[in-house]
């Protein structure tokens, strides 16, 4: 239904050349080509940070937001307009830094939108400071000096399964055939979908790059790996070694947020009128 | 007839039970209340009370002195002595370890009588009940007809058991009581009232908020500032309204804006505590235009402060939370009713000029309860403010208008790409450093204000047009304040209130004008730095002649303002 000039972006790329923000721009393209929805049916929310430029380089109804806010503002989103697939691109920076709470309460609501995380381990936009998933060790300006970043990186993958994220996926940058795979399957889910996309920074990050990525990257599911299953989920999650899993890790059905909310049965929240009738009965209900 | 009722006690007594009967009995027979509740912030224990003002006439402040007391602790029947009225009377359970007896004391079988006659230690709330009718020689048929009506839905049994406990004790009270009251309401008639509810500002705003057609409420709990959640949350299957409590306030704000962008009218409820940690998002808010409704419901500060206890200290926190330059709209409701009405203008004024709007309410209005007239809310119009017609073509999101408003379209609607952004961005919402645009942008917000102010109620006066003595009041203060003048009037002295319910951005021209005229203007605030006096020297340069502060956490009363203002060198 939409065509790629539909949704050719309004602004001129800012990226840097070589930038991983590019393979991901491309992936959400075709994803959204293979969706079939009318174009006025998909809203973006994203954060601050390069990858949160998104909405200005896809013609896309779009909400640039807040660093680490996006994901409850797209819950209000999607609770207003269930109609709408809500898909929200934030940063290893914004959401795993000040957003990391939302991240968990929204993943044990269920909400019906799909997390993309662009994750390069550093925040790029303010110029290369270590983000919360830069390994340990990790020198950067603001790491103390040595040994670079005292402290483990937060597992994205291993925090929305165990947060209860219903679809829990790392793509790459690098692979577009499995990253648009993913996104697609991400956006169709009827649930939380949180996908952890690795991603170079070829300005600020010597260690994760594109060479790094190639070698290390391998597919869960030509692994024979069964996304029902938590504990293998989790098992896959913190396999961060020499290899990294990439692929679905997770992918079971639960209740959604909106199905337990008194939301307006036969139209979404934003077009339906409150009964007066019905609140005057409630008043005079406590008329003494 | 102005008497006051307080019931005192441990958290968990059930003293507000009690004194909402009591309200209930009184508004029935045709007289106006005013209950405020003081409690500690605690689950069980502690010494909280209850007061019930009864009158022939309109009240909207408590008083200092107490007529009868009902006391279910030692704490109950000592701390509040001070206060009782010359001839005033303090019932207390017998179960109650007091010895120091005088003759306004009387140890009444409460909990003995509700047991023997209602089976069930329950019932003492209808003992005390007929204790205090008792007390003032009130009819105890008046109260029969509405403690039946009370407990209609509970079944006859639960009606004739509470009924025959609150007529025992009445009876026994007559009998056994031998000391001095000075109520006596034996020839009482029905009263002249046409009051029919009983309200705090809380549930009013609540009413108004669904009667505005409020589609989302995303709050995390917070003292006093959580009944209004509550209340929206009870009836929102029924209304079809969206509510969620979230992890915490930042969450709250943002998914409202969320919920508004996408086209619901959302609301966020909160105290000073939380409206900190919303801040950041009432920019965004401002930056993308995105209509909020934002009630604060103040309490003592700053932090923790006094959490179950009233201030008015947040005007100017509120005035200007968030970096750089935008209109937002503050309105101060001074009780329920004008509670009920703000609300509903909120979130029109919210759609009409895409600002945050600001509810100040504190604890003082959010959990007193007024007694007031039926609400009819079937004639409640809103206004959704400028909205793009359907229809595809380019639409821009920020377009540059005249007035600065540009027209809403939300996501979803066929043939429109809807995109906002908290940077500063193009009229198609797309971002942009151009020094233009951020001065085309920027003029864009200012010029919402003129109208803005064309939109907001003037401040009132009350008391007569022109007098030498003026007291300045805005929010709930205007009870006790409106009180002090109608007495001091009466006692010939030239006074009247000037009254700001719609504060921000601030209408100066009554204002302008009553400085010329009158000789002393004097601010009268529930904070220690007479905030809103502040802003009017900010904006106006002129300046209050004398200041009544109070900052203790507890309510005005219209004699403590007269005592301040005579203390003070002001009459």
């Amino acid at each position: 239904m939409i065509t790629l000039e539909q949704l050719e972006g309004v602004q001129k790329i800012t990226w840097c050349t070589g930038c991983g923000n590019f393979g991901i721009l491309a992936a959400l393209k075709k994803a959204i080509i293979e969706l079939g929805v009318p174009q006025h049916e998909i809203a973006m929310v994203s954060g601050i940070g390069c990858n949160s430029k998104m909405p200005h380089y896809i013609n896309l109804n779009a909400f640039h937001t807040l660093h680490g806010r996006s994901i409850p503002i797209a819950t209000g989103v999607h609770v207003a307009n269930t109609n709408l697939s809500t898909i929200v691109h934030v940063g290893d920076g914004d959401t795993l830094g000040e957003g990391l709470g939302h991240l968990i309460h929204t993943a044990r609501r269920n909400v019906n939108i799909a997390v993309f995380i662009h994750n390069n381990g550093v925040n790029g936009l303010t110029q290369g400071q270590f983000s919360p998933s830069a390994p340990r060790g990790y020198v950067s300006k603001t790491s103390p000096p040595p040994p670079g970043a005292p402290m483990d990186p937060v597992n994205p993958v291993g925090l929305a399964i165990t947060g209860g994220a219903t679809f829990v996926a790392r793509g790459f940058s690098g692979d577009q055939k499995m990253l648009v795979e993913i996104m697609t399957k991400a956006i169709r889910h009827k649930g939380f979908a949180v996908v952890d996309i690795l991603q170079p920074c070829q300005t600020w990050n010597r260690k994760l790059t594109w060479a790094y990525f190639n070698e290390k990257t391998y597919s869960l599911q030509e692994a024979s790996h069964d996304t029902s299953d938590r504990w293998k989920a989790i098992e896959r999650a913190f396999e961060n070694g020499d290899k990294i899993p990439i692929g679905v890790f997770y992918d079971v059905e639960r209740p959604d947020l909106a199905s337990g909310l008194s939301l307006p049965e036969k139209e979404p929240l934003k077009d339906h009128q409150t009964d007066l009738k019905k609140l005057q009965d409630i008043i005079d209900g406590m008329l003494l | 007839m102005d008497i006051t009722l307080q019931i005192g006690g441990e958290a968990g007594q059930g003293i507000n039970t009690v004194g909402d009967l009591l309200a209930q009995v009184f508004v029935k027979a045709g007289f106006h209340t005013f209950t405020i509740n003081d409690a500690e912030s605690r689950i069980r224990g502690g010494y909280n009370y209850t007061q019930i003002r009864v009158s022939d006439n309109p009240i909207h402040a408590p008083v200092d002195d107490l007529d009868v007391i009902v006391a279910f602790s030692d704490d109950a029947v000592i701390k509040p002595r001070n206060k009782l009225a010359n001839d005033g009377v303090i019932v207390f359970d017998d179960n109650v370890e007091f010895k120091d007896i005088e003759a306004c004391h009387y140890a009444a079988p409460l909990q003995k009588v509700a047991k023997e006659i209602g089976g069930h230690v329950r019932m003492t709330n209808a003992a005390a009940l007929g204790a205090v009718l008792a007390m003032l020689k009130f009819p105890i048929e008046l109260a029969e007809e509405t403690l039946s009506s009370i407990f209609k839905k509970k079944g006859e049994k639960v009606i004739s058991s509470n009924v025959a406990v609150a007529r025992a004790m009445y009876d026994r009270t007559l009998e056994e009581f031998s000391g001095p009251c000075s109520q006596n309401l034996s020839t009482i008639q029905q009263g002249p009232g046409i009051d029919k509810m009983l309200l705090t500002g809380n549930r009013a705003m609540a009413l108004g908020a669904m009667a505005a057609n409020l589609k989302w409420i995303s709050s995390y709990p917070m003292s006093p500032s959580t009944a209004l959640f509550q209340d929206i949350i009870t009836y929102s299957r029924d209304l079809e309204i969206g509510t969620i409590q979230t992890e915490d306030e930042i969450a709250s704000i943002c998914m409202a804006l969320g919920a508004s962008y996408a086209g619901a009218r959302s609301m966020v409820t909160t105290s000073g505590g939380g409206f900190s940690l919303m801040v950041e998002a009432v920019g965004l808010g401002a930056m993308a235009e995105i209509p909020i409704v934002i009630y604060n419901a103040q309490r003592a500060g700053p932090s923790t402060g006094l959490p179950t206890r009233t201030e008015q200290a947040d005007l100017l926190f509120m005035a200007f939370a968030s970096q750089g330059e935008f209109p937002r709209i503050m309105l101060a409701p001074k009780d329920p009713l004008e509670g009920f009405d703000v609300a509903v203008r909120a979130f029109d004024l919210a759609d009409k000029f895409q600002v945050p709007v600001m509810i100040l309410g504190d604890q003082h209005l959010a959990d007193s309860t007024w007694s007031t007239p039926p609400i009819d809310v079937t004639k409640v119009k809103i206004d959704r403010g400028s909205l793009s017609s359907k229809g595809s073509g380019d639409y821009e999101r920020y377009k540059l208008t005249n007035d600065g408003v540009s027209p809403r379209a939300f996501p979803g609607d066929p043939g429109k790409v809807v995109v906002s952004s908290s940077n500063v961005h193009f009229e198609d919402g797309h971002i942009t450093e151009d020094p233009d645009v951020r001065n085309a942008m920027v003029q864009k917000f200012l010029k919402k204000i003129p109208n803005i102010l064309d939109a907001l109620e003037p401040p009132k006066i009350y008391g007569p047009e022109k007098a030498d003595v003026t007291l300045l009041t805005w929010g709930s203060s205007w009870g006790a304040a409106n009180e002090a003048v109608e007495i001091l009037h009466k006692d010939g002295v030239s006074i009247n209130q000037l009254h700001f319910c719609d504060i921000y951005p601030l209408r100066t021209e009554l204002l302008t004008s009553v400085f010329g005229q009158v000789k002393k203007i004097i601010a009268v605030e529930q904070n220690a730095t007479s905030q809103l006096a502040k802003l009017i020297r900010m904006e106006t340069g002129l300046d209050v002649h004398h200041h009544v502060n109070k900052y203790d956490g507890r309510p005005m009363t219209p004699g403590w303002i007269i005592q301040q203002l005579k203390e003070g060198g002001v009459l």
